[in-house]
Formats: C-alpha cells, structure tokens, sequence
C-alpha cells in the first residue's frame, strides 16, 4: 500500500510540475519572442532609415548630375566648346541651304481598295 | 498589551503618515495631472525631434526644355561648438581653407561661450558656419575633420575620452540639407527669370520647433509663380537616441515635401541669346542709355525673347543696382514717336474715311496747326498718298489724317483699342499702364501731336503688341510668357492657352496697314537697313525726344525704334528694338540705330526656326526641282 501510494503521489506530483515548467517555458518563450521581436522590428527600423538616408543621398546626386549634363546641353556652352576646340563649327550659310519645293498635296483618299485587292476581296 | 500611550502615539503616526500619503498624494496629482502637459513637454523636447524637409523649387525651362532655373542641392555646414572645445585650434586650421574662411574668423565663430545681446553668456552649441557648399567641398570636409590630429593617442585612452573625440568628428561639424537657386545661364533672360532671396522661418508643431530656410521668388517669373514653384513642405516627427541617432520604430508622423511644379516658358534660349547679343553690340556702338527687344510669335502672342541691357546676374542680385534690374519691355515708358503712326492709320483705314491712295498735302515740311507749327523731317514732302506717309513717316501727314478723317474720339477709341494706357497682361510683376489722356482733356493740340507719338507714352511691349495686332489680321493678342506648368516627371499640369483680347481692326484694314507698312524698309522708306534678303519685312521706325528741360525736349536726346515682323504677309515673327538716348553723332534715327539690330536678329531667328522665304527672286539659284514661281515650303537640305 505503502509503496503504491508513494508510486501514485509520486505520479502526481510529476504532472503538475510538467504542467508548470511548461507554462512557465510558454511564459518564457513569450518573452524572449517578444523580446527578439521588438530587437527585430528596432533593426529593421535601423535598416530602414540608413536606407533612407542612402536612397535620398543617391536621389540628390542624381539630381546633381542631372543639372550638370543639363548645363553641358546649353547652347551657349556648346558654342563655347566649339570655340575652345576649335571645331570650326557655324551655323549652315545660305548657300548651302538647298530649298527644294514640295510637290503639290496628294488627291484625298477615298475608301475604294486599289485594283489587285478589289480582285481578291471578291466573293465567288 | 497595549497601553493608551501606544495606542495614542499609534494614531498620531497614522495620521501623520496619512497626512504625508496625502501629501505625496497631492503632488502626484500635481506633477501627472495638473502639469500634464507641461511634463509632457519637457519629456518630448528630450526626445523627440522635429525635421523640416525642404521642397525642391520647380525649375524653369525654355520652350526647347533647357533650363534657365534650378535647384542643386547643396549642403548647410553647422558647428557645435561645445563639441570641439577645447581643440578649436585644431579644427579650424583643417577646416577654414574648405569653408573659405581665415583661420581666425573661425576660432572666433567656435568660441565656447557667448554673450547674448542682455549681456547674458551661454555655452555656444549652434554656428552657422557656411551656407550652399556642394556635395564634393562637404565631402572634403568630413575628410579633414576624419584625418585631423589632436596629438593624442587615441588607441590609450577611456571610453568617455574616446566617446568625446567620436562625437567632436561627427557633430561637431556637421552639415544639414539645402539647396542653392542656380541660373545656368548666367544674365540671359535675367529680367524674365527675375531671382529669390532666402528667408528664415521658425515653424513650430505643438512643443517642437524647426528653423528652415526657403527660397522665396522676388522678382520676375520666380515671384509671378513663386506659390507654384516653391512646392509643399514635408516634415518628420521621431525620436532620437542619446547618440541622436534616429529610432525609427518611434517615427510618428513622416510626411513627403511635394516638390514645385516646372515652368516651361514661351522664351526660346536660342533666340534670347541672338538678341541679346545684338543689343551688347548696339550698346557698343552707339552706348546708349539703355536698349531692349522683344521678340513675338504675333498669331499666339508667345514671347519667343525679351531682353535688355544693363542686365544682370540672377546668381548675384545684390551685386547689381536697380538701374539694372529694372524690366525696362514693361516698366519704361517713353513717347513711341513714329512708331505710332500705324495707330492713327490703321483706324482711320479700318472707319474707311481713308484709303491707302488717298492724297494729303504735306505741306512741304511745316503746317501751322492751332498758331503751332508741326515739322517734318528733312525739307518735308508735298502730295504724299497715305501709304507715303506711313512710307516717308510723315508727321504732318499722319496729323491731318487724325484731324480731318478720324476726330479726337475716335483716335483715342483706337488708342485704347490697341492697349495703350491699359496693361497688357503680360504674367511678370511691375507692368505700367503708360500714360494715356481722356480725349475730353485733350487741348486742341493733343489731337496732331499724338499721331506722331507725343503726348502719349507707352512701354516697348504695348507698341510691339499693337504692331503684332497688324500683323495678326487685326486680332490682338495676349503677351504669353508661360506655356505650361509641369510636374517632376513632365506630366503637364497646366497648359496655357493663346488669348485675344480683341479684334482691333479689320482683317482687310489689317492687310491694307500692311502693304503701306512693307514700303518702309525699302530704298525710298525710312528703314532700308532693316530689309532682309530672303524675306518682306513690314515695319515701322520711331524717333522720339526725350521730354524734360525748358523747351519741353531735350535737345540731342533720342528714343530710336524699330518695329517689324515678316514674312509681312504671312508673319511668323514680330521684333521690336529700342534703343534709349544713342550718341548722336554715331546716328539717332530709328532707321539708323535700331533697324540693324532688327535685321541682325531677324535673319538669325529665321534660319533657326526655318521659316519659309517668300522673296523667291533671290532664291532663284538655289531651288532645286521647280521654277521660281513654284512654291517654297521651307524643307532645307544642306549641301555636303
């Protein structure tokens, strides 16, 4: 009897104390996950801003390089290159200019297929 | 057993360690609930932060989409220098010949302590070391800072000394976002342009409290649209670590600054820069007081150029006086002088009480009007027909006709008609109205001194407004500046419209002006200069006085014009040049002195808008496939 009773209050002890290393282990868990969570969510947060920061800084010397090669296209800076390189570059003199004169307006086009189509459009 | 004694000490501690309970108590309440806010302020202040981020003004692009205006973005170099103390020395010997300062200013502008205008000293954590300073010189900056030696061994010392010598290279000088107004082009189109000037703003967002500076437009264009193109502020609310390193996951509120809007203008940058180059050359030869053109599409009303000298440099406004800045197309007024005999002409032929072949005598150069007597130039004309006068520019002419077949009403009906005395319209500030008299105030006179452009001013636009009404059947036109408004990736927002303002003429009037207008620069008109070689140019010349001294006019003192368009009959362009008080001696005549310029430009602009000859005589050798009478539509092939 003695024995048995040891057996059983020795079962039941176990259980609970399963019951509570496992609660407290969910407990646990829970907050170390939530813990590395919140480190996750700040790490990425960090991430996200440098990110930022790099996006906008690329941003900015695009906008920098754009302005530059915007500058390079003015016509007076082309023309100063021109004189700087001495490429001998001058607008077309009017004897090179060669006016040829358009050739009177086409005839309004009609919905009627040229000839060749006509025939194979037809119904046998 | 408990004694009375204890029981009654027992209850004067309780109520004393009520009373204190309820005392703490009390201020609990005080500190959480009454001061609320005022602890939440505090605490706030501590960690949260406030950015301001700054919008990107808009640019402004010419009609071909080169920029005219930008916005680079630069870099705002700041100090702390509560950081640096106390190797001020140091810093400012690496850093001063980047932030082009002496060495001295420096150290001055990084002492530790200051005194306030009260006679208080505070430990000094912001300086405001050197504004617009581009990417590349913050670049080298932050590497001197890096490489600057405290003669320290920094490998041996504590981690607060280490710490302090982390924070002095990276916020004791450190650099915030900005951005610089640059114009590309340096003085051309300066007047259309105008330029901004930087103002300081504290914003303020419920306890926080954020400086920014913002670029506000204060002349031309920049402030016609300055509320469009500034664009929309975005702002950022964090919190900071006490490294003030952003904690991202705090962020409350983040919000985008919208940028501003593009201007695409009507101007062509081509075309500006022809003319002003030819109006530094007319200022070379003739050093006059001033000049300035306009150059207009008549069928629209867009303004494909509007320049004048003294000019100057929208990147360094300060550096010029007012003289300079001064838009003298819109913002000058002078008596228009013959130019305005197209006026007079064009209404007395739109009301038919004459035509172009009628006959008026001239009196050979001096008629007496009134007991005053009115002069042509020269040794006057005879019988001149109503295009002679216009051919001739005779005053006496044009004076009969307004007296004897249009009358004071209706002559001053027309003057308001083509503009004069009202604004045009044009979208730039500081436009003047001129100076028209009601016809009822008129003195007898007036009525033979306005068709020879006295007793009147009008601003060089108003005149070449009217002469492109001629030029457009009669139709006028609104100045148009602006062609459209667009956003960051050319997605147009608005787009603007040519506007009439009214039908001052008749289409066939119109014509009529124009036919008497081509005989002016002929051999025998009073423009020969001003002909070009492969199109009819229509065109008026004016030489007015300049008002002022005794006798009414100064004497040698000359207001010269030109204005024309071509190809007369089917104009694509109209020019107007004006050149204030020439040397005399070098010519005065709007012939003389403007009409070159006109040519000079005239020829350059119709090459580079390809506009199609209608002079086919002289083209006779070049055209290929066609005799000269075929029709020339302007498709240019250009030899090898």
């Amino acid at each position: 009897m003695a024995n048995n009773r040891r057996n059983q209050s020795g079962a039941v002890r176990f259980v609970p104390a399963l019951k509570a290393v496992l609660l407290c282990t969910l407990i646990g868990g829970s907050c170390v996950g939530y813990v590395l969570q919140k480190n996750k969510i700040y790490e990425l947060g960090q991430q996200i801003g440098a990110r930022q920061v790099k996006l906008d800084k690329i941003k900015k010397e695009n906008q920098i390089l754009a302005d530059r090669y915007a500058a390079m296209q003015l016509p007076q800076r082309l023309a100063e290159r021109v004189r700087d390189l001495k490429l001998g570059l001058v607008p077309p003199q009017r004897q090179q200019i060669v006016w040829i004169s358009e050739p009177p307006p086409i005839a309004p086009a009609t919905n009627a297929l040229p000839a060749q189509f006509v025939q194979l459009n037809r119904k046998p | 057993m408990i004694r009375p004694g204890h029981l009654r000490r027992l209850f004067v501690f309780a109520i004393l360690a009520g009373l204190a309970l309820a005392g703490l108590g009390a201020r609990l309440y005080v500190l959480q609930v009454v001061k609320h806010d005022h602890y939440r302020e505090i605490v706030d202040d501590n960690t949260q932060r406030t950015f301001v981020k700054q919008p990107r003004r808009g640019d402004i692009v010419d009609a071909d989409g080169h920029v005219l205006a930008t916005s680079l973005p630069v870099k705002r170099v700041l100090a702390d220098p509560s950081l640096i103390y106390p190797y001020q020395a140091e810093v400012a010997r690496a850093v001063a010949p980047l932030l082009s300062m002496s060495e001295g200013e420096l150290l001055h502008a990084l002492r530790p302590l200051r005194t306030n205008d009260t006679g208080v000293v505070y430990t000094n954590r912001f300086v405001d070391l050197k504004r617009k300073l581009t990417y590349d010189q913050w670049s080298e900056v932050t590497q001197a800072i890096a490489q600057v030696s405290f003669d320290v061994d920094e490998e041996f010392l504590s981690r607060k000394e280490r710490m302090f010598f982390r924070n002095l290279r990276r916020r004791g000088i450190y650099a915030e976002e900005d951005f610089q107004r640059i114009y590309p082009s340096g003085r051309l189109a300066s007047h259309v342009l105008g330029y901004v000037q930087e103002v300081e703003r504290i914003l303020t967002n419920g306890s926080s409290r954020a400086a920014s500076i913002e670029m506000t437009g204060i002349y031309g264009i920049e402030h016609w649209l300055d509320g469009k193109l500034k664009g929309t502020r975005g702002w950022r609310v964090t919190e900071m670590d006490r490294r003030a390193r952003e904690i991202v996951v705090f962020r409350e509120q983040d919000v985008e600054p919208r940028p501003g809007l593009n201007v695409t203008l009507t101007i062509d940058m081509f075309i500006q820069n022809v003319v002003e180059e030819q109006l530094a050359e007319a200022m070379k030869k003739f050093n006059p007081k001033s000049a300035c053109a306009v150059v207009v599409r008549p069928s629209t009303g867009e303004i494909l150029a509007l320049a004048n000298v003294p000019d100057f440099d929208p990147n360094f406004p300060s550096k010029s006086d007012d003289w300079s800045r001064k838009n003298r197309v819109i913002a000058d007024m002078h008596e228009p002088g013959s130019t305005f005999k197209i006026v007079v002409v064009s209404g007395a032929l739109n009301e038919q009480t004459v035509t172009p072949n009628d006959v008026f005598f001239c009196e050979n150069g001096r008629w007496m009007f009134k007991g005053k007597p009115l002069h042509d130039h020269d040794n006057g004309y005879g019988n001149l027909t109503v295009e002679g006068i216009i051919t001739h520019s005779s005053n006496i002419g044009s004076a009969k006709i307004a007296v004897y077949r249009l009358g004071e009403e209706k002559l001053y009906d027309y003057m308001t008609r083509f503009g004069f005395g009202q604004p045009t319209g044009i979208t730039l500030d500081g436009e003047i109205r001129g100076w028209v008299k009601h016809w009822k105030k008129w003195d007898g006179l007036a009525v033979s001194r306005i068709p020879m452009g006295h007793a009147i001013t009008t601003t060089p636009l108003q005149m070449a407004m009217a002469m492109s009404a001629i030029a457009n059947e009669g139709k006028l036109m609104r100045p148009m500046l602006i062609d459209s408004l667009r956003g960051e990736n050319g997605e147009v927002f608005v787009k603007f419209q040519p506007q009439t303002v009214r039908q001052v003429i008749s289409p066939h009037a119109a014509k009529q002006m124009v036919a008497a207008l081509k005989t002016v620069p002929a051999k025998d008109g009073t423009a020969p200069k001003a002909a070009l070689e492969h199109y009819t140019v229509a065109g008026k010349t004016g030489t007015a006085q300049v008002p002022g001294g005794k006798a009414g006019y100064i004497p040698k003192k000359y207001v010269s014009s030109f204005i024309g368009f071509f190809p007369a009959d089917n104009p694509e362009v109209c020019i107007s040049v004006l050149i204030e008080e020439p040397d005399v001696k070098k010519g005065y005549y709007g012939g003389q002195t403007a009409a070159p310029y006109f040519k000079a430009i005239a020829e350059q602009v119709a090459n580079y808008l390809k506009i199609k000859p209608d002079r086919n005589d002289s083209l006779g050798e070049t055209l290929v496939g066609g005799t000269n009478s075929a029709p020339v539509n302007g498709v240019a092939a250009r030899r090898p």
